[in-house]
């Protein structure tokens, strides 16, 4: 059971989407995070959801598994939706009660919907595109140039890669071990919120305890083979920026640009 | 940093993301609660804890709906939780933190994500934090302390 969960819920696949470079695909990522803010008009949305939609036919995801990214979120969209619509002064629309609802208040529940939406989407393609280690790789480049700063780029991205690759094994093992102690007669999914919590204990305690022993062993390989840092480091997989990349960033700061120009206009 | 240490920091960061994704479905929105913020107390023994249980909320933060805001902001409040958990001046402070910041800072920007009021996401916030950080990080810091050899390895000592 526990085993089914996936990390990034990374889709392998072939297309344009997924060749692009990675350091690439989380700055546009970035910059369309940020538009979403920007955009005041519901036209601007509509072309932002066209934009969308197409990346998402482009990399070839099943719109289904986009659907249960948002019905995760379905209950906070209904709820922005509704206090936004009951909350918002001006225009009355219609009455329910003593809650009345007003033109600008559906107006705003429209955007968040939207905004929201939108962003689980593109966090969604985002991952759903790209591979952990990719993703890894992609960071460690970006941060590079604060290296002077003191960020350990290199390091950064070495942990992340160890956590990665333990995160299966520790998902097997806490499964081996919530059997084990409900076979000692454990129950982890009854009782109030307070009894839940301290039923975990049996839990996190061994679980921690074999994850540190598995460290051990990592640290020992690692000063076995002489392992010292990013020193020298050659690599199998280079990054390079392609002319789709080109296309992709620039197609990106175009919007972004084209947004800040008719968010003067009224 | 040494190979040792960069092995512990890498296994609190995966063990992080697993506890996220084994013990709620949902841990990512304020109703729920994430039972994994039960290691925020490490730091209070080991310093490595404090990039490693920051890695750790990044990437069980990159399954999250909120996208970029999450994996940018949560991760920021984690990291200063765990500076401030490291100066616990009490065991008992150091499960403090990371209720009190994460109430704030995530609090904050689920209220202007989601446009509800600051108290009610915070509020949630905090609950939830008091139960992961009090209920289940203290009673693990309480069976860490009793075990020198443990905590010798989280500070990635042989």
């Amino acid at each position: 059971m526990l085993r089914d969960i996936t990390i990034g819920q990374y889709l392998a696949r072939d297309t344009a989407v997924h060749r692009l470079d990675p350091r690439t695909k989380i700055m546009s990522t970035m910059l369309f995070m940020l538009l979403l803010f920007l955009v005041r008009q519901l036209a601007g949305y509509v072309f932002l959801g066209v934009f969308t939609a197409a990346i998402v036919v482009l990399a070839g995801i099943p719109p289904r598994m986009l659907l249960r990214s948002i019905r995760s979120l379905a209950f906070i969209l209904a709820l922005t939706f509704l206090l936004q619509l009951f909350m918002t002064r001006g225009e009355p629309l219609f009455r329910l009660g003593p809650l009345v609802a007003t033109r600008e208040g559906l107006n705003m529940g429209t955007f968040m919907i939207c905004r929201l939406t939108l962003l689980v989407v593109m966090t969604s393609l985002l991952t759903l595109t790209t591979s952990p280690i990719a993703l890894t790789d992609g960071l460690e480049h970006l941060l590079r140039p604060f290296r002077r700063l003191g960020v350990p780029a290199h390091e950064l991205a070495m942990m992340m890669t160890i956590a990665l690759r333990f995160i299966p094994t520790l998902l097997e093992e806490a499964d081996k071990i919530m059997k084990a102690q409900m076979a000692r007669g454990a129950d982890f999914r009854s009782g109030n919120l307070l009894r839940r919590a301290r039923s975990l204990i049996p839990l996190l305690v061994p679980l921690f305890v074999s994850a540190f022993r598995r460290a051990d062993e990592l640290a020992l390989a690692m000063e076995a083979r002489c392992y010292r840092g990013g020193e020298g480091r050659t690599r199998m997989k280079q990054l390079a920026f392609a002319a789709r990349d080109g296309i992709a960033l620039t197609t990106v700061a175009v919007m972004f640009l084209g947004v800040l120009f008719l968010r003067g206009r009224p | 940093m040494s190979a040792r240490g960069i092995a512990v920091t890498g296994t609190i960061a995966g063990l992080y993301a697993v506890l996220t994704y084994a013990l709620g479905a949902v841990a990512y929105l304020p109703q729920q609660i994430r039972f994994a913020e039960a290691l925020a107390v490490l730091p209070y023994l080991t310093p490595l804890a404090i990039p490693g249980l920051t890695l750790g909320t990044f990437l069980a933060n990159l399954n999250s709906p909120l996208g970029w805001v999450d994996w940018v902001f949560g991760t920021l409040a984690t990291l200063i939780a765990a500076f401030l958990t490291r100066y616990a001046p009490h065991r008992l402070l150091a499960p403090l933190p990371p209720v009190v910041v994460n109430a704030i800072v995530v609090g904050y920007y689920l209220a202007i994500l989601l446009d509800l009021p600051f108290a009610v996401t915070a509020g949630q916030v905090f609950l939830g934090q008091m139960v992961a950080c009090y209920l289940l990080g203290y009673p693990l810091l309480t069976f860490l302390t009793n075990r020198p050899w443990l905590i010798r390895r989280l500070r990635g000592q042989t």
